[in-house]
């Protein structure tokens, strides 16, 4: 099994008649229902499930569930009573996670759930990146810097924006940031916490109001790198949005590892970013329900956990290529 | 239709007057146009579309008739049914209730957190909820003996609360509903999320879950060639929420068709001037008609929850009401009051319900589906003036 890198090396590879998957004998159905494809992180993964599906002689029903819950589970319902062979799910949280998991097996149709866990993990496929280590990793980073920066006994102000805490993935963030932050608890002041939602206009409505409240703030780490360009429009009028190496520098982190966040990286404005490997969630989630698919197993229950790692100005050099938003960025993702 | 609109051939008599005689083909086509108009007035001319829509369907999309997937039409029918029931009675006195949606989320987060088995404190503990009604062990009903009826009875008893805020605001502070229950979808649906902080409240017990989900009588067509029939085989024929549907909507319909507030309601609907000097409570009328429609939507929570197996202060939020008041204006509900079956609603969910699922097997996207059932109920407006002009017709 040779793990999907990029799309183009993908497409290249279906070409030349490498076998990218464990492919059922007979073409399956597969139903791809995911609650909305607002971030790039999102629209990558979409791209990455479907087009290789489709390479591969399968057939793709796509359901979008607009982030209703119900809409989801009808959705999903809709295509168990289609008779898909199995379903791939990006589920809107936690929760109706787990009650969509517990449908499809409840029907005997295989599913695997792509980087959104249920907060019950002992039924389905689920791919999941290892948020807890991933974001610790990119704090590390961030605590590092502050620290090497700061003035002796000086204590520093963090915050951080906080994901919907419905979902776990959010959950893995926050706790490795605190991890990461309680690791020098003396030099740091109590984190400012700002609530998202996983919104945009949330974050913006409650950034504005941290930073007017707190505008000594030294460090930020955003729970999702779709929130770099609201912390910008937060940051920049005040003057808080320099590269690095420039006075009033704030170092600033998040988590995903899109092609804005590479970017960013690049121009010095963002630090360190914890990247999820995209690619080999795909490849995991695809290998996995095909398989379960081709053995006829109706209930697979399996944690798939994508261990990712954190791209920081230091190591960008050589780990660049690794970051799937770096590979969108180079093939002019941002330009389109 | 008049005389005089039809073809016809004169006839000249002695006098000087002159009889109209219609010809052969005038007369076929008065008939024809009469036999549309009385289909277009009938009660159940929505179902016949829906079974047109249906039957045509088939040949493009044969999964459309396959057990299953009218099990799924079905299941998908009875939560939305019982919040529209509510709904025909407010549009029906020519108002409309835009706060069914929060009242399913905030009515959905009460059961949940008095109702919840166990409570996380990771997720929860910026709730305010959690520490004063929740907590690790669940909520303070969970396991209780008469827990679960006390838990459903709350439920209501928020719906009935709100209903009646938003009638006393219409009936005796004289604000329109559109207003007033626009507040409403705004200020619950926000107090409901705050609550939570926009978490969702599970594990809730499997008595409750039932009412949601619960199958009574399952069947399974065919032969048993196996030893095991894959439970996907197995299909959903009478479930809990379908008897609590059928229950709701039958009290309904006895309550708007057969009882004195129901000739009430029509008689606010139709004139409302009118119906005072007639000496008809109109005040309380109009209070009882958004309680019931609150009170729907709370019943309405306990179905879309149970089958979410969670409490979601966001249930609710989105495309319901368009999905709500869509299915309750299809049906053939007037928007300008005065006029509403709860078997129209019935036939306008049946086919909302239908509509969606068609799309979705045609495999259109989410914009798509809005945008054809946006479409669909603008039709439906536009029918609703027709109808309400060709009666017009008829009765002078």
């Amino acid at each position: 099994m040779k793990p999907i890198t990029t799309l183009a090396s993908a497409a290249l590879a279906a070409v030349a008649g490498v076998p990218l998957l464990a492919t059922p004998a007979t073409a399956a159905t597969i139903c791809f229902a995911f609650q909305d494809l607002e971030t790039e992180f999102w629209v990558a993964g979409h791209t990455a499930i479907t087009q290789t599906l489709e390479e591969e002689g399968h057939t793709v029903i796509e359901r979008n569930a607009n982030e209703d819950a119900n809409r989801q589970l009808e959705q999903v319902r809709d295509c168990v009573a289609q008779g898909v062979d199995g379903i791939i799910i990006i589920p809107q949280d936690g929760e109706s996670a787990v009650t969509i998991v517990k449908e499809a097996q409840e029907n005997d149709v295989p599913i695997a759930v792509f980087n959104r866990p249920p907060s019950d993990l002992s039924r389905g496929i689920i791919v999941v990146a290892d948020n807890e280590t991933i974001a610790e990793q990119a704090v590390d980073f961030l605590v590092e810097q502050a620290l090497a920066e700061a003035e002796d006994g000086q204590t520093l102000q963090p915050l951080i924006l906080v994901g919907d805490l419905g979902d776990p993935n959010a959950v893995g963030r926050k706790n490795g940031f605190y991890n990461a932050i309680e690791k020098h608890a003396d030099r740091f002041e109590t984190p400012i916490e700002v609530a998202t939602e996983w919104d945009a206009a949330t974050a913006l409505a409650n950034l504005e109001a941290a930073v007017t409240a707190n505008p000594e703030i030294d460090l930020i780490f955003t729970s999702s790198d779709f929130l770099f360009p609201t912390i910008r429009s937060v940051l920049e009028p005040r003057g808080m949005w320099q590269p690095r190496g420039e006075p009033g520098h704030v170092l600033l982190g998040g988590l995903d590892g899109d092609a804005t966040a590479c970017q960013l990286i690049k121009e010095g404005f963002v630090d360190a970013t914890g990247v999820q490997d995209l690619y080999f969630e795909a490849d995991a989630a695809l290998t996995a329900i095909l398989e379960a698919i081709e053995q006829g197993e109706y209930q697979p229950n399996e944690v798939i956990e994508d261990p990712g790692f954190a791209l920081t100005a230091d190591n960008l050099g050589e780990r660049e290529m690794d970051m799937w938003g770096c590979v969108l960025l180079a093939e002019g993702f941002l330009d389109r | 239709m008049n005389e005089a609109s039809t073809t016809a051939v004169g006839t000249a008599h002695r006098d000087g007057a002159t009889t109209v005689a219609p010809s052969r083909a005038g007369l076929v086509g008065e008939r024809l146009r009469r036999r549309a108009a009385d289909l277009l007035l009938s009660d159940y001319f929505i179902l016949y579309v829906s079974l047109a829509y249906f039957i045509i369907l088939i040949p493009f999309l044969p999964t459309l008739s396959n057990p299953a997937n009218l099990a799924n039409i079905l299941s998908n029918m009875w939560p939305l049914l019982v919040v529209a029931v509510g709904q025909t009675f407010v549009l029906t006195i020519g108002g409309i209730d835009l706060s069914q949606g929060s009242v399913v989320g905030l009515a959905s987060v009460v059961g949940a957190a008095l109702l919840a088995t166990a409570g996380s404190e990771a997720v929860m503990a910026n709730a305010p909820l959690w520490g004063l009604v929740l907590s690790e062990q669940g909520g303070p009903l969970a396991g209780l003996p008469r827990g679960l009826a006390i838990g459903i009875l709350a439920m209501l008893l928020t719906g009935l609360l709100i209903g009646a805020l938003n009638g006393v605001s219409v009936a005796y502070l004289d604000m329109p509903p559109f207003m007033v229950t626009l507040v409403g979808l705004i200020v619950i649906g926000a107090f409901a999320i705050w609550l939570t902080q926009s978490e969702n409240i599970r594990p809730l017990p499997d008595s409750y879950v039932q009412l949601g989900k619960g199958q009574i009588v399952s069947v399974y067509l065919g032969e048993q060639a196996e030893p095991r029939i894959p439970r996907r085989e197995i299909h959903a024929f009478i479930t809990y929420p379908m008897l609590i549907a059928v229950g709701v909507a039958l009290a309904a319909h006895l309550l708007l068709s057969r009882s004195v507030f129901g000739r009430y309601v029509y008689a606010v609907g139709s004139n409302r001037r009118a119906a005072e000097i007639s000496g008809v409570p109109v005040k309380r009328v109009i209070v009882a008609v958004f309680m019931i429609s609150a009170l729907c939507a709370a019943a309405g929570a306990i179905l879309y929850s149970a089958r979410l197996e969670a409490g979601r202060p966001t249930l609710g939020e989105g495309a319901f009401l368009l999905d709500v008041i869509g299915a309750v204006v299809i049906g053939g509900t007037s928007l300008f009051g005065g006029k509403g079956k709860i078997i129209w609603t019935c036939f306008g969910v049946l086919f909302f319900v239908l509509l969606s699922n068609t799309l979705n097997l045609m495999n259109l996207s989410s914009f798509h589906i809005d945008m054809v059932k946006g479409g669909v109920i603008l039709a439906a407006a536009m029918l609703d003036v027709w109808r309400t002009r060709l009666l017009r017709e008829r009765t002078t």
